[in-house]
């Protein structure tokens, strides 16, 4: 059972022809994404090379340097890539939102490195892995959490206006739409859980079965890992709103939606 | 007595606007015209403070009106705003809802039946808001923000989307409600006739500009 089958170059290769399908089917349904398609193929393939060569050296030469520096350059992506899904918020927000994934998302791998694996942090083969797991379902989180918040404010212009008029605390009128945002980030990561096992088998557990691991054990990287996710998710996207709404209204009460 | 004072108050995010001394009086009810663009919604959200002027001074009896606790000041000097928003929700659920927020007791039905009169909407407390019309809603909004009981009621074109004959009993209605309780009104309209037939003094921001 512990031997894992080696993909062969161009056996491998025949998997880029499902692409001519997909591309079939786009000009049948005069979809207009076929330069995106290529282009996300092509980018997944480049970044993927590369992510496979550096580990492989990074493996080889085991240092806490590289791993700092890896880990390093994934929370920055992640926060750049959660904010620039969400441009039009005010720096003070931005700020905000980058220290609440940055260090909710740091934390979260010290846990599951340290506390729940218990392997030497500096163990490219363990952390890197897994805080790719944990940041990239807190970016996504964080983005989805953002935008369901943004996107309610700007159309509830006239509550939030009548409300105010009303004479209520700028708490009371936004501290709905934050609940709402961490509502609408976690449910995804909910779902997922709901139909893990039956459904589907998730991407960290197939893996961990393919290279031989007994599923006994990879089901136990699963749960400890999806739980963690909405962990992670769930304080990244509560702090990112909920000290970021005050970014929106000053001393004197007054709500400025321009700020967002 | 004067209520409000307004000296070379000026406001340019939006819209340049210089308000030379305007003087708003006590228990009288006061129309402000003038053109689109001239500034009307914008002074009024300067007298509740939910918006602070770039220059100038604004006075609320006689004390500039960033000294106050805004919150307990919007409760006082309520704007019932051009655009209208009630919840998806009954009448009686809406006026429930709109007082959890100003943390206070919604008023019984009997009295919330009144105000509904007061501001020509008589329907009953479970109709769904929803369904409503355009100028309906805007009457049972006025009445919601009627019955919070303020000292100064600011209404910004409350009578937009009503006909003439509506228009002229609710205001009717709406100042007798204001001089029997002492309270001050400031009503915004494009209206010359309503502005005419109602007010104690006008301000025309088109000559005040």
């Amino acid at each position: 059972m512990n031997h894992i089958v080696v993909l062969n170059l161009w056996q491998f290769g025949i998997v880029y022809l499902l692409l001519l399908i997909v591309l079939a089917v786009f000009k049948r349904c005069k979809i207009n994404q076929s330069k995106f398609l290529l282009i996300g193929s092509l980018r997944m393939t480049v970044q993927l090379v590369l992510a496979g060569l550096v580990l492989t050296y990074i493996f080889e030469n085991p240092h806490p340097l590289f791993v700092l520096l890896y880990l390093a350059a994934m929370i920055a992506m992640s926060i750049h890539t959660a904010l620039s899904r969400n441009r039009e918020i005010n720096k003070r927000f931005r700020a905000i939102v980058a220290c609440s994934l940055g260090f909710t998302g740091f934390f979260m791998i010290l846990f599951f490195v340290l506390g729940v694996v218990g392997v030497n942090f500096w163990n490219p083969q363990y952390t890197i892995p897994i805080s790719g797991m944990i940041m990239g379902n807190a970016m996504t989180g964080v983005s989805l959490g953002l935008k369901t918040f943004q996107e309610n404010v700007k159309t509830q212009k006239a509550q939030i206006e009548a409300l105010m008029n009303a004479g209520a605390t700028p708490k009371s009128i936004l501290l709905p739409f934050v609940n709402k945002g961490v509502e609408t980030a976690l449910l995804p990561t909910i779902n997922s859980m709901l139909g893990m096992g039956i459904i589907s088998l998730p991407g960290m557990m197939t893996g961990q079965i393919l290279s031989g691991t007994l599923p006994t054990t990879a089901i136990l990287y699963q749960i400890a890992i999806m739980i963690t996710i909405t962990t992670v998710v769930c304080l990244a996207v509560f702090f990112s709103l909920f000290f970021g709404y005050r970014t929106l209204y000053n001393k004197k009460n007054q709500i400025s939606l321009d700020l967002l | 007595m004067e209520l409000f004072s307004i000296h070379n108050v000026q406001f340019k995010n939006i819209v340049n606007v210089n308000y030379n001394q305007i003087k708003i009086e006590e228990c009288k009810t006061t129309f402000i015209c003038g053109k689109s663009g001239s500034g009307k919604s914008t002074l009024l959200k300067l007298l509740n403070a939910s918006l602070s002027a770039d220059h100038g001074e604004v006075l609320f009896r006689n004390k500039p009106i960033m000294d106050y606790d805004t919150i307990s000041l919007r409760k006082e000097v309520t704007l019932v705003s051009q655009n209208v928003f009630l919840f998806d929700d009954t009448i009686k659920n809406n006026f429930v809802r709109f007082y959890d927020y100003r943390e206070e007791k919604p008023p019984s039905e009997v009295e919330i039946l009144e105000y509904l009169k007061l501001c020509m909407a008589n329907f009953s407390l479970d109709t769904n808001c929803k369904g409503l019309s355009g100028g309906e809603r805007q009457r049972v909004f006025v009445s919601i923000f009627l019955s919070f009981k303020p000292k100064v009621l600011l209404l910004d074109e409350p009578t937009s989307a009503l006909d003439e004959a509506t228009s002229n009993a609710l205001v009717h209605n709406l100042k007798e409600h204001c001089m029997k309780n002492g309270m001050t009104l400031i009503v915004i309209s494009h209206d010359k006739t309503l502005a005419e037939n109602h007010s104690d003094t006008i301000i025309d921001l088109n000559l005040e500009a």
